[in-house]
């Protein structure tokens, strides 16, 4: 708690009623054309004392423009998108993450290819908020998933200007753009969370973002076979490469509990699915010209191009309703250049200990 | 427009070239990186599925305006 009446800096504005305010927001441009939670100074004070933040607060830089992220205006978008305090520390951590200069925020928000940004949860923050990881997952799941995603792209409109025809020169977007948000289903499956294999310690509530496509829906119900099932996936992904990019990057699966148990009753880890996926996402250059995109072939057809560097390149994530043999591929905007980032929530991994 | 601005702030001259369909864009760049108005050249739209006749006619095009907006003819 900080224990003296918080001091925000932000301007205030005097409407007469909660449609007024909604004009206000809406004719200035500053929301996502839904309408927002009004941010009063009580609102967004409440989110910064639960994350124990003063409102000035540094939370980074963004690295292209050199444009200041505080924390009072992260809140005030937060109230915005629908948050109560105890989301905030995940929109935060989300940002956070998207600072990282290898996750090529400018680029990633202002491309033509218009990718959003896909945000994964992981660890005990996910049931405390009530994010969950199960049916209709990569739709409008839960409250906690729906209001951090669009917290982030309320975040980027208002605080970096990334709006439609301005910075943001998407030509087509996808609606993951409004929110993108899913939680792990850590509680059905036998496999680790993402964020251990992403190199944190178990138990630590964490963020994942990537730079990422509309998810591509897969469907093999007629199998129970690992390497049939991946098939499908790994189908998928060399279809993406085929129509869309062939560079690559991290690609994210999402594995809905009926596919996941054939793989976990085989004894398949997500190491085991990331390493058939490796081997088997890959197309030749030649195969461009299936797709209408023989000019850029040229005499390099025979060369072979994986969808992944490394195994290690794919999130494998358990999530789904528990009923359809259902999957999905989550492409990368530009995987060779903007790479998924992992932080944890609220506590400092290999961070020394403050000296007495 | 942002490594051209960077470069003109180190005193090094240069010129960013648009396409006509980047022209807003890098005027919004300009703007947000503190220096309004900052003059660029402008070729066609789309530059990828040109020719190479197209290309060469955009590449006459940009020498022009680069000579246009770095000399004093």
């Amino acid at each position: 708690m900080i224990g003296r009446p918080m001091q925000l800096a932000s301007r205030t504005y005097d409407v007469a009623d909660v449609w007024a305010a909604q004009e206000l927001y809406h004719a200035n441009g500053w929301t996502d054309g839904l309408p927002i939670v009004p941010p009063t100074r009580d609102a967004v004070a409440a989110c910064l004392d639960w994350a124990m933040m003063e409102p000035q607060q540094l939370v980074g830089i963004e690295p292209v423009r050199g444009v200041a992220i505080t924390a009072e205006k992260l809140a005030i978008n937060a109230i915005m998108a629908g948050c109560l305090p105890m989301h905030f520390p995940v929109v935060l951590t989300a940002f956070t993450a998207m600072l990282r200069t290898e996750f090529l925020l400018h680029g990633a928000t202002a491309s033509t290819g218009g990718c959003a940004v896909l945000i994964i949860l992981n660890g005990p923050i996910r049931l405390e908020i009530g994010a969950s990881g199960t049916f209709n997952t990569l739709g409008n799941s839960d409250r906690a998933t729906a209001v951090i995603g669009r917290a982030i792209r309320l975040a980027l409109i208002n605080i970096l200007e990334v709006r439609p025809g301005g910075i943001d020169r998407s030509t087509l977007g996808h609606p993951g753009k409004f929110t993108f948000c899913v939680a792990e289903d850590e509680e059905n499956t036998t496999w680790a969370p993402l964020s251990v294999h992403r190199g944190l310690p178990p138990e630590v509530s964490a963020v994942t973002v990537m730079a990422a496509g509309a998810p591509r829906q897969i469907m093999n119900e007629w199998t129970t076979k690992p390497e049939e099932i991946l098939e499908t996936f790994a189908a998928e992904m060399r279809a993406n490469m085929r129509h869309y990019s062939i560079w690559a990057g991290n690609y994210a699966i999402v594995v809905p509990q009926q596919l996941r148990e054939h793989l976990q009753t085989a004894g398949w880890s997500k190491s085991d699915v990331a390493a058939f996926i490796f081997e088997r996402a890959r197309i030749h250059r030649r195969e461009w010209a299936d797709a209408g995109k023989g000019a850029v072939v040229r005499d390099r057809g025979d060369t072979v191009y994986g969808a992944l560097e490394s195994p290690d390149q794919l999130l494998v994530v358990a999530a789904g309703g528990p009923a359809g043999g259902f999957g999905a591929i989550i492409p990368p905007w530009l995987g060779h250049k903007s790479h998924a980032v992992t932080e944890a929530i609220g506590v400092c991994i290999d961070c020394e200990p403050p000296k007495a | 427009m942002h490594d051209a601005i960077t470069a003109e702030r180190l005193k090094v001259p240069a010129i960013g070239v648009m396409t006509t369909r980047f022209v807003s864009a890098a005027e919004l760049m300009s703007r947000v990186l503190g220096m309004p108005g900052y003059p660029f050249a402008v070729i066609p739209h789309p530059v990828s599925s040109a020719t190479d006749d197209g290309l060469r006619e955009m590449a006459a095009i940009a020498i022009g305006e680069v000579k246009r907006l770095l000399l004093r003819l």
